[in-house]
């Protein structure tokens, strides 16, 4: 009720605003959006909401699959095609901005600001090129955590969430001996975009380490050595060699893939690492399998290392294709898509990247790792701002950890491997 | 070798009698041991090639999930779900495109393998060798080079862009394909037809096409196939929602967080559908070899 | 023979056109691409000249001899091998004549179509279900078989991945080997068996001396194409096992994929492409060489 009295609000605000602010002769301008998640009839439903608000709008909706999002962006953006208002990933605004990509957002901050100002937004860092043009607005954020079946857990005994990576070990090896199935399950192929990529950075900043780190020259530089990567190598090949995981996890690189959902509604493993989509997904395959018995998951915060937990700050923002012919059009539309009722209202899947709106949340009981993990959650910070892409470290990382967890490489030499190619990378870009 | 093509250009008015060839076709019967083995053989066969398709429907029909949950039940909710996201448009767009470029290019292939097959003519042999060297790079490599040709020409997102591109990377194997088929073809058809004073391409249209009709089949479907599941060149030209092909509707099931198998199994019996029900008709042609009549 | 000439002309312009038009520009570039650093970030100012550079880097890489034989001898030779005698195989069992009797040669052609109109991703994701350790049917097919003891996981099996790479493939694109070859099987006219057999030629003898000269020009064309197909694809490997593990199953294929879309060196992955073009333009001359003058060669 209150929500839909504040719709008629906005909406009533927006016509306002409309009819004074567009002059007389506006042309009709035609906006193409384009949204990479699956909410497209939500998306849809909140863009229409936009149109009415807008009459002399009109936004075409389309969709690009997240992994061919960048190529494809980058591609059109050369060529000046492309839709106007772009959904991305946190850490693509910088190098966008900096290809000439997406336009610089400051004239239109400065003729009309978001209603808290931009400090009310996070992870503006990556939003801001090096050049201090900010780029991008950011729009949603989530983080990672550690999801557990309880019913397993009680069944060996464990009465409290392990708290750092050694519990988290001796945790998996209990349930594995007490019940058979596996504990910690992780995704440990090494596909370029796999999920070994996040955890080893988890390991590493817990341990207050970092693969790319800024140094007091302003020049970026590795701070970790081969025995450091070979360290974090062997504690997750750990979990395989004690055949608490299934080996058949080092073909499996998604954090979404059916095995791990599958694994966690069936009760095959009992210790998970995922966003929170992908563990709302769990919830939804055992609701739909034993509809109205008790959720057997909670969430809980990721292990702790020598200093500290941290998990990264992920998230997505919008940006404006750089050839749009329609820039204020589409600043319009972006603000809009900022707003609250958007959401609230339509794309309920996602938390805002607003301070002020995420405070308001309030999380279900199963997801409240999400909500202190994301106390703990740092940002890429110098792996943006680096002169490697991140996709390419990525897959050094990734192909690194595939290679030792398999036993194509030993961990000592792998280490080794992937301290020289990212070393590379980064020496070669500066 | 000579003796065998002699004695296959004298078969060949024989078999006009189509009656009398398929009678003695079976001029010894298979024995009961040689029926079991190939049936078993052709069974065992079969559920080889078919059983992953069945795994596919039973995953569309499962509830909540798809094949994720063992649940019982059955259910259409996917293939509903599917349709309600635009894939009946898909299906209309990959229907349009995928038969118009498979009639263009066997039609352009066709007259080009009988120029290469019945013709000595100079540079034939480069221009043979030409044709295969567009498949020699990985289109990967081409796909940036070609997404900046089509969009200076105004080509993506647009039907005649994507025919253009399925009818290029078609050609070169159906060539190939149809050459190699009208090498089996004896000349001494197109010289009986000169002699009686047909045209050149009455020749082509007249006598070769009917005769080359099993070769035909077998290679439109291969190119018409080879559109039907294309989405490298399909995901960098098509990004609009009601231009979008099959395998791209198909693809935008797997977003990165979350995978939605039930939509994924659902879309992939509705891909494999058409191509069957396409398929039907055609294949009496496949097998209809010869008897179509070589000289009437 | 002037009207001979500007018919074949009128009869080559379409197809030789269509070509030119879409492959000319882009090889061109390519070429062009592969002495240059070209990045994607880099595609709307260019990229700067590097020479040799991205050749020399590559050819001297690390990774090459691995590349190369993963390239040549896994994906490639095994493959299509498999796949050629494979779909031969299938082809003359489904022309037998006991089907025809019992009227399951349609169904039978129909049921080859299917894998063939599956899209690679769909088939190497319901592979990968097949073959999965928990819940896979082979897995449990072969265990109460007896012939493993343990379930195996195929793709990230050092010892089995390349096997199992090589089943998708082969189930994917066996049916246009089968139904070519039946395609073929049936043009030939079956007076000729049956002369030979009146002459007291075995079965075997007439697969040997007839059949197979006659199917000759379309196993030299599937093969050759087959080579190229699979040299050049990247699905595969990409969807099964991403190159991995590590970079156990990586081939050139991916890795110019991987060079150009996921570490953004256009430069550096065009010059991969140039490589494999040059290859396999030296394999097109040599196989044409050897079997190939039979066919379009013949009168030229």
């Amino acid at each position: 009720m209150r929500s839909s009295t504040r719709v008629l609000l906005a909406f009533g605000t927006g016509l306002m605003l409309a009819g004074a602010v567009a002059p007389a002769w506006a042309q009709e301008a035609t906006l193409t959006f384009r949204f990479n998640d699956p909410d497209q009839e939500q998306m849809r439903a909140a863009l229409d909401q936009f149109e009415k608000a807008n009459p002399d709008i009109k936004v075409e909706l389309e969709r690009m699959a997240w992994k061919d999002a960048r190529d494809q962006f980058l591609r059109e953006a050369a060529v000046s095609t492309g839709p106007d208002v772009v959904h991305i990933a946190f850490v693509w605004a910088k190098e966008f901005g900096e290809a000439g990509a997406v336009l610089p957002l400051a004239d239109s901050l400065e003729q009309s600001p978001p209603p808290n100002g931009l400090d009310d937004f996070i992870a503006m860092d990556l939003a801001t090129g090096n050049d201090g043009s900010i780029y991008a607005l950011p729009w949603t954020t989530d983080t990672w955590a550690m999801v557990y079946r309880t019913d397993l857990l009680e069944e060996a005994g464990i009465d409290k969430l392990p708290e750092t990576w050694e519990e988290l070990k001796d945790t998996s090896a209990k349930i594995h001996e007490a019940t058979g199935k596996s504990g910690f399950m992780f995704p440990a192929g090494s596909s370029a975009s796999g999920t070994l990529w996040f955890l080893a950075n988890y390991y590493w900043w817990s341990n207050g380490e970092a693969l790319v780190e800024r140094k007091e020259d302003g020049s970026f530089g590795m701070d970790l050595t081969a025995a450091d990567v070979t360290e974090a190598m062997d504690y997750f090949k750990s979990y395989l060699d004690d055949g608490e995981m299934p080996t058949s996890m080092l073909g499996v690189s998604d954090w979404a893939d059916p095995a791990i959902i599958r694994g966690l509604v069936e009760g095959q493993n009992a210790i998970g690492i995922m966003p929170p989509n992908t563990f709302q997904a769990v919830l939804d395959a055992y609701a739909a399998a034993h509809p109205g018995e008790k959720l057997p998951f909670v969430s809980g915060p990721v292990p702790k290392g020598s200093e500290t937990r941290a998990t990264h700050l992920g998230g997505r923002m919008l940006a404006i294709n750089a050839n749009t012919e329609n820039p204020e059009a589409a600043w319009k539309l972006v603000r809009f898509l900022a707003e609250e009722e958007i959401f609230t209202d339509y794309y309920t899947t996602q938390f805002p990247a607003q301070r002020s709106l995420l405070e308001e949340i309030e999380f279900a009981p199963e997801m409240e790792g999400y909500a202190e993990q994301l106390m703990h959650a740092r940002s890429w910070g110098a792996y943006a701002d680096g002169p490697a892409p991140i996709g390419a470290m990525w897959n050094a990382v990734g192909r690194g950890f595939g290679a030792a967890l398999s036993g194509q490489r030993t961990t000592a030499e792998a280490g080794e491997e992937v301290v020289e190619t990212v070393g590379k990378m980064l020496a070669d870009g500066q | 070798m000579s003796g065998l093509t002699s004695a296959r250009d004298a078969a060949l008015p024989a078999d006009n009698a189509p009656g009398m060839g398929r009678r003695r076709r079976f001029w010894r019967d298979p024995s009961a041991t040689e029926i079991t083995v190939v049936l078993l053989l052709t069974i065992l066969v079969l559920f080889g090639m078919v059983y992953p398709a069945i795994y596919i429907f039973y995953g569309s029909v499962k509830v909540a999930g798809g094949v994720l949950a063992d649940t019982a039940g059955f259910t259409f909710e996917n293939y509903v779900r599917i349709f309600q996201s635009g894939f009946g448009q898909f299906v209309v767009n990959s229907l349009f495109i995928c038969i118009t470029a498979t009639l263009i290019s066997t039609a352009v292939s066709v007259s080009a393998a009988y120029a290469f097959s019945r013709f000595v003519f100079r540079g034939k042999r480069l221009l043979f060798g030409a044709i295969l060297f567009g498949q020699m790079f990985p289109w990967i490599v081409l796909v940036n080079p070609l997404f900046v040709l089509f969009a200076r020409g105004g080509l993506t997102n647009s039907y005649a862009g994507m025919i253009f591109c399925y009818v290029a990377i078609s050609i070169p194997f159906s060539v190939y394909m149809l050459t190699g088929y009208l090498a089996t073809v004896p000349k001494d058809l197109d010289e009986a037809a000169i002699i009686d004073g047909a045209s050149r391409l009455q020749i082509v249209w007249r006598i070769i096409f009917p005769v080359m009709m099993p070769g035909i089949v077998a290679t439109a479907t291969y190119a018409f196939l080879l559109c039907w599941t294309e989405y490298l060149f399909a995901l960098a030209f098509l990004t609009k929602p009601d231009m979008k092909t099959l395998p791209l509707g198909l693809y935008q099931f797997f977003g990165d967080d979350s995978v939605d198998w039930g939509a994924v199994m659902a879309a992939s019996a509705v891909t494999t559908l058409p191509t069957l029900i396409l398929f039907l008709p055609l294949q009496s042609k496949l097998s209809a070899g010869l008897t179509a009549g070589a000289v009437k | 023979m002037r009207n001979d000439r500007l018919f074949i002309g009128l009869m080559l312009a379409p197809a030789l056109l269509i070509l030119a038009a879409f492959y000319g520009y882009p090889m061109v570039e390519n070429v062009r691409i592969s002495f240059t650093d070209l990045t994607l970030l880099k595609l709307k100012k260019g990229g700067d000249w590097v020479g040799l550079e991205n050749f020399r880097e590559f050819l001297g890489g690390r990774e090459f001899g691995h590349l190369l034989f993963n390239t040549f001898v896994w994906l490639t030779a095994l493959s299509v091998v498999l796949r050629l005698v494979i779909g031969i195989g299938i082809a003359v069992l489904l022309n037998s004549p006991v089907l025809k009797r019992f009227n399951i040669a349609t169904l039978a052609k129909l049921a080859i179509l299917v894998p063939w109109a599956t899209p690679p991703i769909v088939a190497v994701i319901v592979w990968r279900w097949m073959l999965d350790p928990q819940n896979g049917i082979i897995n449990q097919l072969l265990l109460s078989l007896g012939v493993i003891d343990d379930p195996v996981a195929f793709l990230s099996d050092l010892r089995t991945v390349w096997p199992a790479v090589v089943t998708i493939i082969v189930w994917n694109t066996v049916p246009l080997v089968t139904l070519a070859i039946l395609a073929s099987l049936q043009s030939i006219p079956a007076e000729l068996h049956e002369a030979a057999g009146l002459d007291g030629a075995t079965r075997r003898q007439q697969f040997r001396y007839i059949t197979l000269p006659l199917l000759r020009p379309t196993i030299i064309v599937l093969g050759l194409t087959s080579v190229f197909w699979t040299f050049n694809n990247f699905v595969y490997v990409w969807l099964a096992t991403g190159a991995g593990p590590g970079t156990y199953t990586n081939v050139l294929a991916t890795e110019t994929y991987i060079r150009s879309f996921v570490d953004f060196q256009l430069g550096y992955g065009a010059a991969i492409g140039v490589v494999m073009a040059l290859m396999m333009a030296l394999f097109g001359v040599v196989y044409f060489w050897i079997v190939g003058n039979k066919m379009a060669g013949e009168e030229a």
